[in-house]
């Protein structure tokens, strides 16, 4: 497993720079990491701050913890619900993706059939296409089948909108593995689903487990769809939270106390996700633009 | 359907070919298409048929419910008059171009300040945690920071400078949504591109150095041709990204509203506030008509890019 994985990634190999670069670049790139970590930690103090003391003393370390920010972004920001109906939905559909992608990925890139070459080009051209060019015969259609203002029907959409980057990935990813593997398989007598459900699926996890996370930051985010076809509340997804909390603060009066609340919600597990598994999250985030 | 009559074809001259294996060949043809088939369907029903529709509702006077009308090319006609849609294209065409220009130089700029740095992986980790945030948090902060009595007035009140911009007026308030969008996407093209110079073998640059190549013709002789393909790539990539950008200008509106000032618009949100919109009826001829306009600028685009950037692979 640690011998295939290693072999797939290429080691760094940098090249020699000059002194300028030596000199000048450290403290640039350094300046850029601190400024990027200071707006995080920058986020974590505001999120337990008073409104007034994050406008008044927006540099200085939080007097007291408000706690209550987060407890009121959670209820009448409705962040709670929010949080929840993402985890379902996000989860679900990440379930759903690897669940259809997987064998596509496989069939097309190991069993060699002709038009396999012309279908993973097709699925490709789905890369390219915005929200904005399938949203609307998609509402009107969907509203008559009772799934706008339902998170089954915006699970449908992550799902069936996520199928062109999953089975591109998973095809490349496949293609990768050695074909030794498979033919060990058949010489002893595995059936090609066995050899898939069992012997493939298993060596191909790590690209696996990279498709669900990038599937998960992707769709813990998602605005666009989420705005067009939940309207309820209570189906708002952590988006359509974040847009809303904004939008009172217009009649209520601002509360940035509650708002970053609400921003350090979203915003902690993707720290903590990227904590664990940054590296791969960063390798498969570019992996499909190094080939 | 292709697909099936395709694989069914490729099975039997195979089998024809080659006896040996055809147990296998047999058992994988059969599961080719249970395999494809739900995965196929699905982007079918979700993106394929819904662009073919798109395109029908984009020449049709239709509220979204109801009977459409036949309108010909008049969305199209309407739309390429309309004030407000001319704004949104050259904005979009600013970020585009203007965007990936900037993007793109700092990127590089980094990479090659990064190269030899003590502790790269980890700035290159940091730089990337932007880019894995969802883009409505940058902008909610980002709006914060610019308010009227904001951080960075204070900032600037505070070095003694007394009348700093009106950061969001409507005058400058794309500028400040293009700069923003170039602060997160660096840390991405930076790491592509960062991945891409690794993998030149140092002993190209070791030559140059007994060949007294100073650091821009080692970057125009080396570096920039071995890392021409990714360049492509991260072009497209842009192409596609900056396209969709959408959530970012949303939540720069602040109004009760919900929308934007029509200043800041691109063509996604053209279509989105034109067949959503909070006032007057909603026009889905007309946003469909916006987004099979953009469907085809990337088309356009994209294949443009890759006959500009296509040359001979080279090994190394």
């Amino acid at each position: 497993m640690s011998t295939l994985t290693d072999l797939l990634r290429r080691p760094p190999r940098p090249a020699r720079a000059g002194a300028i670069q030596r000199f000048l670049g450290a403290p640039l790139a350094w300046a850029l990491v601190a400024f990027d970590l200071a707006v995080l930690v920058w986020i974590l103090l505001n999120s337990v701050k008073s409104t007034r003391e994050l406008l008044d003393a927006p540099w200085s370390l939080p007097k007291a913890l408000h706690w209550a920010n987060f407890g009121r972004a959670w209820s009448t920001g409705n962040f709670g619900p929010a949080a929840v109906n993402s985890v379902v939905l996000v989860a679900g559909t990440a379930a759903a993706t690897v669940l259809l992608a997987a064998p596509a990925g496989y069939a097309l890139s190991r069993f060699g059939a002709r038009s396999a070459g012309a279908t993973t080009s097709l699925f490709a051209i789905g890369l390219g296409v915005p929200a904005q060019a399938i949203f609307l015969p998609l509402y009107a259609v969907m509203s008559h089948l009772g799934l706008v203002n339902s998170l089954w029907g915006l699970w449908l959409l992550y799902t069936a909108t996520s199928m062109p980057f999953a089975v591109f990935f998973l095809t490349g990813f496949f293609r990768s593995l050695p074909i030794e593997l498979e033919e060990a398989a058949a010489l002893d007598g595995a059936s090609p689903l066995y050899t898939f459900a069992r012997i493939m699926l298993p060596v191909c996890r790590s690209g696996i487990v990279t498709l669900v996370l990038l599937n998960v930051i992707g769709h813990w985010g998602e605005t666009f769809f989420a705005l067009v076809f939940i309207h309820d509340q209570q189906l708002q997804t952590l988006p359509l939270a974040m847009l809303g909390f904004l939008q009172q603060m217009q009649y209520n009066g601002a509360d940035w106390g509650g708002m970053f609340a609400g921003i350090a919600i979203v915003v902690l597990p993707l720290v903590g996700l990227y904590l664990c598994l940054g590296r791969r999250i960063i390798e498969g985030m570019t992996l499909g633009s190094d080939k | 359907m292709t697909a099936v009559a395709g694989a069914g074809t490729a099975v039997v001259t195979r089998a024809a070919r080659s006896r040996k294996g055809s147990a296998l060949q047999r058992g994988r043809r059969r599961l080719y298409v249970p395999f494809v088939a739900p995965a196929l369907v699905l982007y079918a029903i979700f993106l394929l048929v819904p662009v073919a529709a798109t395109v029908w509702i984009s020449l049709h006077k239709w509220p979204g419910y109801g009977a459409m009308e036949w309108a010909g090319v008049k969305n199209y006609r309407y739309m390429f008059g309309d004030p407000v849609f001319q704004q949104a294209f050259e904005n979009t065409l600013l970020l585009l171009i203007g965007g990936g220009v900037a993007t793109f130089a700092i990127s590089f700029g980094l990479t090659m300040l990064l190269r030899d740095l003590a502790g790269r992986s980890a700035v290159r980790s940091v730089i990337f945690f932007p880019n894995i945030v969802p883009a409505l948090v940058l902008s909610i902060l980002w709006g914060f920071l610019f308010q009227a009595d904001g951080l960075v007035n204070k900032l600037l009140r505070a070095i003694g400078v007394q009348h700093p911009p009106a950061w969001l007026s409507q005058d400058h308030q794309y500028a400040m949504i293009l700069l923003g969008l170039v602060w997160i996407s660096t840390g991405f093209y930076t790491t592509v591109i960062m991945a891409a110079v690794d993998r030149i073998p140092p002993y190209l640059y070791e030559d140059c150095l007994l060949a007294g190549a100073n650091s821009w013709q080692r970057f125009r002789h080396v570096t920039l041709p071995l890392s021409w393909d990714v360049i492509g790539v991260c072009s497209v990539l842009w192409t596609i990204n900056s396209i969709k950008t959408f959530e970012f200008i949303l939540a720069m509106a602040g109004s009760a509203s919900g929308l934007p000032s029509t200043r800041t618009w691109t063509v996604s949100l053209y279509a989105y506030a034109t067949a959503f919109a909070a006032d007057g009826v909603p026009s889905y001829g007309l946003a469909a008509a916006d987004a099979i306009f953009t469907l085809g600028l990337v088309a356009v685009l994209v294949v443009l890019i890759r006959r500009v950037m296509r040359r001979d692979a080279i090994q190394f």
